[in-house]
């Protein structure tokens, strides 16, 4: 199946009809009237050829309609808000997260925990950072604050798993560095503008 | 002829105790998979090839699952009225012939366990008497949903067994027997009955559905009204019991079908007789999913509209008709 | 081996009728009297007589037990029967009179020795050739009569059951009811 066919449920523009139904009899007369002519109009048959017909579809023309889930899977949508991920910097590679913990404020299940120290080289880095999956909503507002587009909601839906603790480590949701070509960037609100590049200026050093 | 001894009737009493068990087995699995692919969907495909092994799982959890039995329960007829129908299904089968008589090591083996002479009658009466099964148990769980199945049971029953036994009443005096083999015997003189009686066929057919308690009219457990109908309180090996009940009734109407309207077991063309009995059963008991997958519920008013004054006085009339023609 | 299964029967019979009427649960009664004419039609079996077994099959048990059962869904079946004896010796007469009677009125023909069957079995006839026999040839008066009274009674059961069908009482206004709460 299309993607275009998967996401188009206006009802309406589909292959909908109205029954053109018989007013309901009322007297018995009318009624025995209604069952003699269903009955000799052989409607039931029609029931029974369409099933018949759907069988010799699936079984022959190969218009199986189940998807084996495990082994086969639907397409998503690219912007499929799931498990989080959290982004790359596309230069450096070093993580996006700046440690402002908004996200952790703005959360409104209480899911993110973090700590941050000073690193190295002056910077605030993110020494611990955990969402707890018990706990998420999948509300998307940590994605939506996050002035640095370093976490974002992303296509893993598969949420099973035998311990929190094994999908909710910043680790199990950072960008793995070698995948950092294959990262996903969106347009939109909050994203990085198309002629970011053009606007970087230097910075004026004249005072 | 050899004589009947008890032995031969003991073990075929047990080769068709073990024999219908397993095919009632089969048959949930065929009934999945015939829905699923009705549906267009697959069925059960992973315990075993194509989901072959889903039956013995099945029957594994039956067994396993706890026995419950309600605390207001009336407990010993509670636990009696499943094996009621398990067992009136069965004597049933046992005066129905399926095969052609045969011999195997020597031994003459006749088609049949118990041969009455008035075979038709005792399978009605056996499954007349099958009603109790459901009856009592929806009247001793102490429950609702189960009092309502049971009289629904009551109804159903004995309505169509009217339709039933007046739609089989044609063919018999056609034949002039109430012996399962003498209409064996008149198919294979005569054309099949069911073009000189398609009335009384569909009569039969509509009958049979509701007495084998098959979707268009399974109201004693129609979960969208009443949970599971008599069947609420059961689980475990009980409820199996109703089970494997039903899908030997529903052999049995197929077999019924099969001698009485469609031939028998007499050879067809270059079909042998045995494999053409086969053949029919198998088709019949299509039919029961076939229509399953495809026409819904009727309500209880319809039901009984539908067999007193509907389908009973056509099955007079065709009764007075064939009279008539018989005279003539 | 006949004679076994007849005592079986027997004791299994009377077992069951006994539970019936001793028994102060409706539903153990219904079930008992039930069986006990399952195994009524055995008897008929073991005498050769198949199509009256059968016949026994089909109109007591699958249909005379389920019109009780019907109306035993009325009572709260979880409860014990009380039952009120005003008079037991009248009771006790009547009961032990009625079943002298029936015990002498059969065991006379085991006694007699005139009495011999009128109409013997035609040979070569099956069972249910040899009833339709008796029935439509000596008893076909009878025999039409209880038809009759059969449909007369079938009429009556209409009339009493569907006088006011047509009036649904749920479906009209409470003010239009004929006045229900005087008679409440």
């Amino acid at each position: 199946m299309s993607l275009e066919q998967f996401k188009n449920r206006n009802v309406g523009t589909q292959n909908y009809r109205m029954l053109d139904l018989d007013p309901t009899p009322v007297t018995g007369w009318d009624k025995f009237k209604q069952v003699v002519r269903r009955s000799l109009s052989l409607e039931l048959l029609v029931g029974l050829k369409v099933t018949l017909r759907e069988m010799i579809k699936a079984l022959f023309f190969g218009k199986m309609h189940t998807t084996k889930y495990p082994f086969e899977k639907l397409p998503i949508g690219p912007r499929y808000r799931a498990i989080h991920e959290m982004k790359r910097l596309l230069e450096s590679g070093h993580y996006r997260c700046i440690g402002c913990g908004l996200c952790e404020k703005i959360c409104p299940a209480d899911a993110i925990r973090m700590d941050t120290h000073y690193g190295e080289n002056q910077r605030k880095e993110v020494s611990e950072y955990t969402i707890n999956f018990g706990r998420c909503i999948f509300c998307g507002y940590c994605a939506e604050v996050c002035p640095e587009l370093a976490i974002v909601h992303g296509g893993r839906y598969e949420t099973a798993s035998e311990q929190r603790a094994s999908f909710s480590l910043f680790e199990d949701m950072l960008t793995p560095i070698d995948q950092l070509k294959n990262q996903k960037e969106f347009p939109g609100y909050g994203s990085v503008s198309v002629q970011a590049d053009k606007n970087i200026k230097k910075t004026p050093l004249a005072y | 002829m050899m004589e009947v001894t008890y032995l031969g009737v003991i073990i075929k009493a047990i080769l068709i105790l073990a024999i219908i068990s397993a095919i009632a087995g089969f048959g949930t699995y065929i009934e999945r998979k015939v829905l699923a692919f009705m549906q267009r969907r697959l069925g059960p495909m992973n315990v075993g090839p194509y989901g072959l092994l889903q039956i013995a799982a099945d029957g594994i959890k039956l067994f396993t699952k706890e026995d419950f039995i309600p605390q207001n329960a009336n407990k010993l007829i509670f636990m009696v009225a499943p094996i009621i129908t398990a067992a009136t299904a069965f004597i049933a089968l046992s005066a129905v012939p399926v095969f052609p008589d045969f011999t195997i090591f020597g031994i003459f083996v006749p088609s049949i366990a118990a041969d009455v002479n008035i075979g038709i009658l005792f399978v009605l009466g056996m499954m007349a008497a099958g009603l109790y099964g459901p009856l009592l148990a929806g009247m001793s769980q102490a429950n609702k949903w189960g009092l309502i199945g049971a009289a629904r049971t009551a109804a159903q029953f004995i309505s169509y067994e009217v339709v039933t036994g007046l739609s089989l009443l044609a063919p018999i005096m056609m034949v002039g027997s109430l012996s399962l083999i003498d209409f064996n015997h008149y198919n294979e003189t005569h054309p099949w009955m069911v073009f000189m009686q398609p009335l009384a066929f569909v009569l039969f057919l509509i009958a049979g559905f509701a007495e084998t308690n098959r979707t268009p009219f399974d109201l004693l457990e129609n979960e969208a009204e009443i949970i599971a109908g008599y069947a609420t309180e059961y689980s475990g090996m009980r409820w199996g019991m109703f089970f494997i009940g039903e899908y030997a009734n529903m052999i049995t109407v197929a077999v019924l079908a099969s001698i009485i309207f469609l031939g028998g077991y007499t050879d067809l063309w270059f079909i042998p007789g045995w494999l053409a009995i086969i053949l029919k059963i198998a088709f019949m008991f299509f039919l029961m999913l076939w229509v399953r997958a495809s026409w819904p519920h009727v309500r209880p008013d319809q039901f009984m509209w539908l067999a007193w004054k509907v389908l009973m006085p056509l099955a007079v009339i065709n009764v007075v008709i064939t009279g008539i023609v018989i005279m003539v | 081996m006949i004679t076994f299964a007849f005592y079986l029967f027997a004791v299994l019979i009377t077992g069951l009728f006994l539970v019936t009427v001793m028994s102060k649960n409706v539903l153990y009664a219904m079930t008992s009297l039930a069986a006990g004419m399952v195994l009524i039609s055995g008897l008929f079996f073991i005498l050769g007589a198949d199509f009256l077994g059968v016949v026994q099959l089909i109109v007591y048990v699958g249909a005379v037990m389920a019109v009780y059962a019907f109306a035993m869904m009325f009572f709260d079946l979880s409860r014990d029967v009380e039952e009120r004896h005003d008079k037991p010796w009248l009771i006790f007469l009547l009961g032990g009179g009625i079943a002298l009677t029936l015990v002498v009125m059969f065991a006379a023909p085991i006694m007699g020795e005139a009495v011999h069957a009128l109409y013997p079995p035609v040979a070569g006839a099956t069972n249910p050739q040899a009833v339709g026999l008796v029935l439509f040839t000596k008893y076909l008066l009878p025999f039409e009569v209880a038809s009759v009274m059969l449909l007369v009674a079938m009429i009556a059961g209409i009339i009493l059951a569907g006088k006011k069908m047509e009036i649904s009482l749920s479906a009209m206004d409470e003010d239009i009811l004929p006045d229900t709460k005087e008679n409440a």
